[in-house]
């Protein structure tokens, strides 16, 4: 049949990065969510580190944890200049987003901006924890137990902690939302879900830093 | 005696070179159902006869009346002040051309969408004035219909973060509702291939942050967020599909 539209020659290069700044998304979702069960499975045995080295020990005899280390940092470079694409980079942009933002006080809004907020400062501490993790191989309760005993890891996991969980259960809301898998019929029951996701996640990983911090005997 | 509402109005006349954007401040006695449109009527006639809004309908039809009420775009005409506090603020709609105070130019946004989104049926069909129109089953015709009651007043767009960010390069949820309700028309023939051409780029669709202030302050309350993800569904599959064509027809 003959095109009944305006001949257009289409770019779906753009259609393609969306898509795979959804799928990048998806996958450090799932990653840090399997990433909290690892480490929250040191409070199982109240701080004895024999569940929580079995597992470490899996991913590392199967080599998962020095392939699939580099390549969740990989994944992570990518899906950040892949969202990067729709920051506002131009001073303009940024004061214009600002004031909308503030002016029409709207919570999906709000938590977008909390998403690019918190972009930035998971790039930048995932990357060092995740070099500090990297190169200090075998991952033990002990050794991650000396490292948040240590000067300012504390503090660090404490500010990563929230900012991660913010962004991860956001990021899920909003995939789901923009990809059309929500549906108006259910946004506020996964808005409610996305909340108390977070929540829980935050809570077992205050609790997890507590576990390492007064309890884990630390690797000398 | 009723409420002494305090009006905070946004005044600018763009053609006036000696006009200064600032905000004026009205006292009004609030009286029983105000409305906004009687609110703003009443400033006018009684108190600053040279303050600019737009009104026609007074129903929620029209669309004309839309401005940022509260920081929140919506209808002047259908909105109560006893729903709003003491202090009022009424700016103009954003990323539309300021006309002066609080009203915008929609009309040429508007016509430009139209002619970007290509918004008629497309159809080889040559018409036939004397032949039967062809049927269409009641449950379609609504399904249209309800994508169809856009009254276009701009408050989608004045919602978007995108829009206001960027706000020549974005169609906007008006556009991509109106994409959604041809492509949902039996009678358009245009292919998804053809639709991608218009919305399947960061103007379009793959663009929208989804973020949802246009499903939120939508006073006609259209499906947009259903509309978005369905259209971001379709394109972005579309695309993954064309990629793998390429790829193995290179085989």
């Amino acid at each position: 049949m003959q095109a009944v539209a305006q001949a257009r020659q289409a770019v779906r290069t753009e259609a393609v990065w969306d898509f795979l700044q959804m799928c990048t998304g998806v996958a450090l979702v799932l990653f840090m969510w399997m990433h909290m069960i690892l480490v929250a499975s040191v409070n199982v045995d109240f701080g004895g580190g024999r569940v929580m080295n079995a597992i470490a020990y899996f991913f590392e005899a199967t080599y998962m944890a020095q392939l699939g280390g580099p390549l969740i940092f990989l994944t992570m470079l990518a899906h950040f200049v892949l969202a990067a694409r729709k920051l506002p980079f131009r001073v303009a942009e940024q004061k214009a987003m600002w004031v909308h933002t503030k002016r029409f006080n709207h919570l999906d809004t709000w938590l977008w901006i909390i998403q690019a907020v918190t972009a930035f400062i998971i790039l930048v501490m995932g990357s060092i924890h995740m070099w500090t993790v990297l190169t200090n191989l075998p991952i033990t309760a002990a050794r991650s137990a000396a490292r948040v005993q240590t000067g300012w890891w504390l503090l660090f996991y404490l500010v990563l902690l929230p900012c991660i969980e913010l962004h991860v259960g956001i990021g899920a809301y909003r995939i789901g939302v923009k990809w059309g898998w929500i549906k108006r019929s259910h946004r506020q029951y996964f808005h409610g879900l996305e909340n108390k996701l977070t929540l829980v996640f935050i809570a077992i990983g205050l609790i997890t830093l507590i576990t390492f911090y007064f309890i884990v005997k630390p690797a000398v | 005696m009723g409420r002494q509402l305090k009006f905070n109005i946004f005044r600018f006349n763009p053609e006036d070179p000696a006009s200064v954007p600032h905000m004026d401040t009205f006292v009004l006695e609030e009286t029983d159902a105000m409305t906004l449109f009687i609110a703003l009527n009443r400033i006018r006639e009684e108190q600053d006869p040279t303050l600019q809004f737009d009104f026609v309908c007074r129903a929620g039809i029209c669309g004309s009346c839309a401005m940022l009420i509260n920081g929140r775009p919506d209808l002047a005409c259908h909105t109560k002040t006893k729903k709003l506090p003491d202090e009022i603020t009424l700016m103009p709609l954003p990323v539309f051309k300021l006309v002066g105070d609080l009203s915008v130019d929609t009309g040429t946004w508007f016509r430009g969408m139209h002619q970007n989104v290509e918004s008629w049926i497309h159809t080889n069909k040559v018409f036939d004035p004397k032949a039967p129109e062809e049927p269409m089953t009641n449950e379609m015709a609504e399904e249209i219909y309800e994508l169809e009651r856009c009254i276009e007043c701009g408050c989608c767009i004045a919602a978007c973060g995108k829009a206001n960010m960027v706000p020549d390069k974005f169609m906007g949820a008006a556009a991509f509702n109106r994409i959604a309700r041809f492509m949902m028309d039996p009678r358009d023939q245009r292919t998804t291939g053809e639709y991608f051409e218009v919305v399947g780029n960061d103007e379009g669709i793959f663009g929208c942050l989804g973020l949802l202030g246009c499903e939120d302050v939508c006073p006609k309350k259209l499906p947009l967020q259903d509309q978005l993800g369905m259209l971001r569904r379709k394109m972005g599959w579309s695309a993954v599909q064309h990629l793998f064509s390429k790829v193995f027809s290179r085989k």
